[in-house]
């Protein structure tokens, strides 16, 4: 079966210097992807499910404290270890998109994928939390992205919807898509444009311009080979929290 | 000079005694077949009430505590469990990495001790291939228990469909799926062969529903020599050919750990430690089924003897050091050079929160082991042997439980640092240990659980030869 | 054969059983109308006898060829036809391929060598045969077709080796 021609590598730029850590586009991302709320005693239990979260380190001691935040979704591999591990094929790469795929109704929830990604960036659903939505909170779901029910993986998708739809719409005006058309939730709500979205193909594209910049950039994890699609632009102020090696 | 005459004690007759110490090995003990055949049928026949309540609570226990609870669990969603982000494995993985652990005992005593002709296996293949059927029987519901969407699990099967979908064959769950397939055939097939001719045997020695339950497992068996012939070497080909599955059925499950990205996981060395690991749990519940078979039915005391458990007793003092050579491998080089994310994860083990698991899971690997086994004493003493069984199988499923849960939780964000606790985990654990143990003691009254052929043919191929002064146990080779 | 030409001996241990095959094979009894029936696995040469043709090793590797065909079909077959990308990994990777050719020809390879066994012992059979429940207590039974003329030769030099007769034996359900 042919994958449609899609227009390239999508990927984002980070600007950690820029992220105040206020947690708006943890909001976004959870009112545009029909996250579920999973109530208190789940969330204290460690099992809230939102996608990109916000890491936060403090360094030094009180008064002179330095906080580091880093805003981490997905990175859409390239050589996504979550991948290779699912038994059924429900975490496949788009060929299309260069993204990281997550096929809900194919997902039969062996948590493997959880466990091999490195940026522990993947969540799961335990119950069926958007079952018992009193009315009329039902309606704040999103109609263009699927509710997911108890047993399935799920994860950053890049907004894969606001992609398609605008490729789609690009596609019947006959014309590419321009540079800034798409933006992901997250960077739709970042008060501070710390996310930069767009194609990394294109070498005009402000994200492509962004991922060239001179201040140190990084990769997570680089060392892994996992090929992330994620760049990230290290803040000035302090050399940045770096995962463990 | 005169020489002083010095006077030698008088040697004792030594011949009875002899005889007297040889006769307490099974194989230089014979009896007439026929007595043979009538003491295992009596214990197959031989039920106490106590046996039938204690059976009957197993069972009970069996449907509540695993299925009620798998059930429960099916309808409200996995969070019932305590598993939670970044510990997406929880206890449901440490027991079914335990429970195929215990299914290599039975391997190993009738295959790899079969082909090494090692005697002392005569009277044991059939229990201990009964623990690898059952073992493995256990153990496979637990990649089910634990899926998210259970009733759809069966797609990680290939089989044509109109979705044009096939199972990932580059993931070890799949090699999972299709080793513990084979090893689940190949042993319940393995445990049907050798059972065809006692089969036979029971038929001729039975009435009513037993005669017609036998007649058909006998499948027509008269003991012809082209049936003989067949069936010893089918069986020679399974001795040989199912010692490379249980190989590679346990390194597949610790491919599972060692293929993925996770540190502490990520070790070359987990293929032959699990293999070790299991054959050390394996052969610790080996002892302590021998016990319970020899306190519950009549005349086992006949066919399993000190001897026994002393062979048994010094297996387990084997691998107990195999194992802790390879634990020690794994240990020095994370705490020698290793990277610092691994270096969190062997700090969390041995100084965090599951530190007293870490010393638990030593003093009764090695500790309990390494200072009891040595002695003749403790080995002969069945009761002694287990206990010890019992504190090793302890100790090895608190190893499974350091690596499953303990390792993931120290991934490499330490903002993502958490921990595990357990919830009705432990409930459809023990419904578990229940289904075994009753599937086990309503079996053990169904079939013989002693190969009585095998041990016909090893007392008829045992005899005692005169050298010098000695009477000498010589055993001929009979095929 | 008339069933009243068909005779069981059974004998208590197997020198007298062997000896009686070679005074069967004196009197003119050919080698494929005798046949030892027995509780104990006794080698055809501790009997005297030619041994028996089996074909289960060939079972076996046909067996085994058979799962690596499949195995080879399953893995690579379908992600011919319907390639999905994982990974980073190749579509066709060599060690994981390996694996799962193992383990489904080790299956195909034990499978037909249990089929293998029951096919060519014509499992199941059951129905009347010659048999004696005393074969199963460690006796010896030595069955054979001999003509009437010979039937009071022949019961003369088994009992003199010590069979426990059973004359014209009737078929047990087996």
């Amino acid at each position: 079966m042919e994958e449609p021609e899609g227009n390239g590598k999508w990927g984002m730029v980070v600007d950690m210097d820029r992220c105040t850590g206020c947690g708006a586009c943890i909001t976004a991302c959870s009112m545009e992807n029909n996250i579920p709320f999973v109530g208190e005693k789940d969330a204290a239990y460690g099992r809230s499910m939102q996608w990109i979260r916000v890491e936060r380190n403090w360094k030094d001691e009180f008064p002179d404290i330095v906080t580091d935040f880093t805003p981490l979704m997905c990175q859409q591999c390239g050589a996504a270890p979550c991948e290779s591990v699912c038994p059924v094929f429900a975490s496949v790469h788009s060929e299309s998109e260069q993204i990281n795929l997550q096929v809900y109704n194919r997902c039969i929830g062996t948590r493997y994928c959880g466990n091999n990604c490195p940026y522990v960036v993947r969540q799961f659903n335990w119950f069926d939390y958007a079952k018992d939505m009193p009315e009329p909170l039902n309606y704040q779901f999103n109609p263009d992205v699927t509710v997911r029910r108890r047993g399935v993986m799920e994860k950053c998708t890049f907004c894969l919807q606001r992609i398609r739809r605008v490729e789609e719409d690009a596609k019947a005006q006959g014309r590419p898509v321009k540079d800034g058309e798409v933006l992901p939730a997250c960077g739709q709500a970042c008060p501070s444009n710390a996310i930069v979205f767009g194609l990394l193909t294109d070498p005009e594209s402000q994200v492509s311009h962004e991922s060239r910049n001179a201040r140190a950039l990084q990769l997570l994890l680089e060392e892994l080979g996992t090929q992330p699609r994620v760049v990230y632009l290290k803040a000035l102020r302090s050399p940045g929290s770096l995962p463990v090696k | 000079m005169t020489t002083k005459a010095i006077s030698l004690p008088q040697s004792q007759p030594r011949e009875h005694e002899q005889e007297d110490e040889t006769r307490e090995h099974l194989l230089l003990d014979p009896r007439p077949r026929s007595e043979l055949n009538r003491m295992v049928m009596e214990s197959m026949l031989t039920t106490t009430p106590v046996f039938k309540i204690v059976l009957g609570i197993l069972g009970l226990l069996a449907a509540v505590c695993l299925f009620g609870a798998w059930i429960y669990m099916g309808l409200t969603g996995i969070g019932v469990a305590g598993v939670r982000r970044p510990s997406y494995w929880g206890m449901f993985i440490a027991t079914f990495v335990f429970w195929i652990g215990i299914s290599h005992a039975g391997t190993f005593v009738s295959a790899i001790l079969r082909v090494f002709k090692a005697e002392f296996r005569r009277p044991l293949t059939r229990a201990a291939e009964l623990m690898t059927t059952f073992g493995l029987a256990a153990g496979a519901m637990y990649p089910l228990i634990h899926l998210g969407r259970v009733w759809v699990g069966y797609w990680i099967l290939p089989y044509p469909n109109n979705r044009w979908l096939w199972p990932n064959f580059r993931s070890p769950l799949v090699w999972d799926m299709i080793a513990i397939t084979t090893y689940l055939l190949g042993s319940t097939m393995y445990v049907l062969l050798p059972l065809i001719p006692d089969a036979a045997m029971a038929r001729d020695r039975s009435t009513g529903w037993r005669y017609w339950f036998f007649r058909i497992l006998a499948l027509g068996w008269r003991g012809a020599e082209g049936e003989w012939q067949r069936l010893r070497t089918a069986i020679q080909i399974f001795a040989f050919a199912i010692i490379p599955v249980m190989f590679s059925v346990h390194t597949i499950v610790s491919w599972d750990f060692a293929v993925s990205k996770t540190p502490g996981w990520h070790s070359t060395i987990f293929g032959p430690f699990f293999v070790a690991g299991a054959i050390f749990s394996g052969v610790s519940a080996v002892g302590m089924i021998l016990f319970m078979i020899r306190i519950s039915m009549k005349n086992m005391d006949y066919f399993i003897r000190p001897e026994h458990f002393d062979a048994i007793g010094k297996l387990m003092l084997i691998f107990s050091f195999t194992w802790a050579y390879f634990y020690f491998n794994e240990y020095l080089l994370a705490w020698y050079g290793g990277d610092l994310s691994d270096q969190y994860v062997w700090q969390a083990l041995t100084k965090g929160d599951f530190a007293w698991l870490w010393y638990l899971m030593l003093i009764c690997n090695v500790v309990v082991p390494w200072l009891t086994l040595w002695s003749k004493r403790v080995r002969r003493t069945p009761w002694m042997l287990f206990g010890i069984g019992f504190i090793i199988n302890i100790g090895m499923y608190t190893e499974r439980y350091l690596i499953v849960p303990g390792m993931i939780t120290r991934n490499r964000f330490p903002f993502m640092w958490d921990s595990y606790a357990m919830r009705i985990e432990p409930v459809i654990a023990v419904g578990s240990l229940c289904l075994f143990l009753f599937l086990y003691g309503l079996l053990s009254r169904f079939i013989p659980l002693i190969p009585i052929w095998e041990v016909h043919e090893g007392q008829v191929a045992t005899m005692l030869r005169r050298i010098g002064k000695a009477k000498v146990p010589t055993i001929s080779e009979l095929d | 054969m008339p069933e009243a030409n068909v005779h069981l001996a059974v004998f208590n241990n197997v020198d007298p059983a062997s000896e009686a095959i070679v005074k069967l094979r004196e009197l003119g009894i050919q080698e494929d109308e005798m046949q030892i029936l027995s509780g104990l696995p006794y080698t055809s040469e501790m009997l005297g006898r030619a041994r028996v043709w089996s074909m289960i090793p060939k079972f076996s590797i046909a067996g085994f060829l058979g799962g690596f065909v499949i195995s080879l079909l399953l893995n690579l077959g379908s992600v011919w036809q319907y390639p999905l990308h994982v990974g980073g990994l190749p579509l066709y990777p060599i060690p994981t391929t390996i694996v799962v050719t193992f383990e489904i020809s080790m299956l195909g390879l034990l499978l037909f060598t249990f089929l293998g066994v029951i096919w060519e012992c014509g499992f199941p059979s059951y129905g009347k045969k010659i048999y004696s429940k005393e074969i199963s207590d460690g006796y010896i039974g030595l069955e054979f077709n001999c003509p009437a003329d010979l039937h009071t030769q022949v019961h003369e030099a088994l009992s003199a080796l010590g069979a426990e007769w059973i004359h014209r034996t009737e078929a047990v359900d087996l």
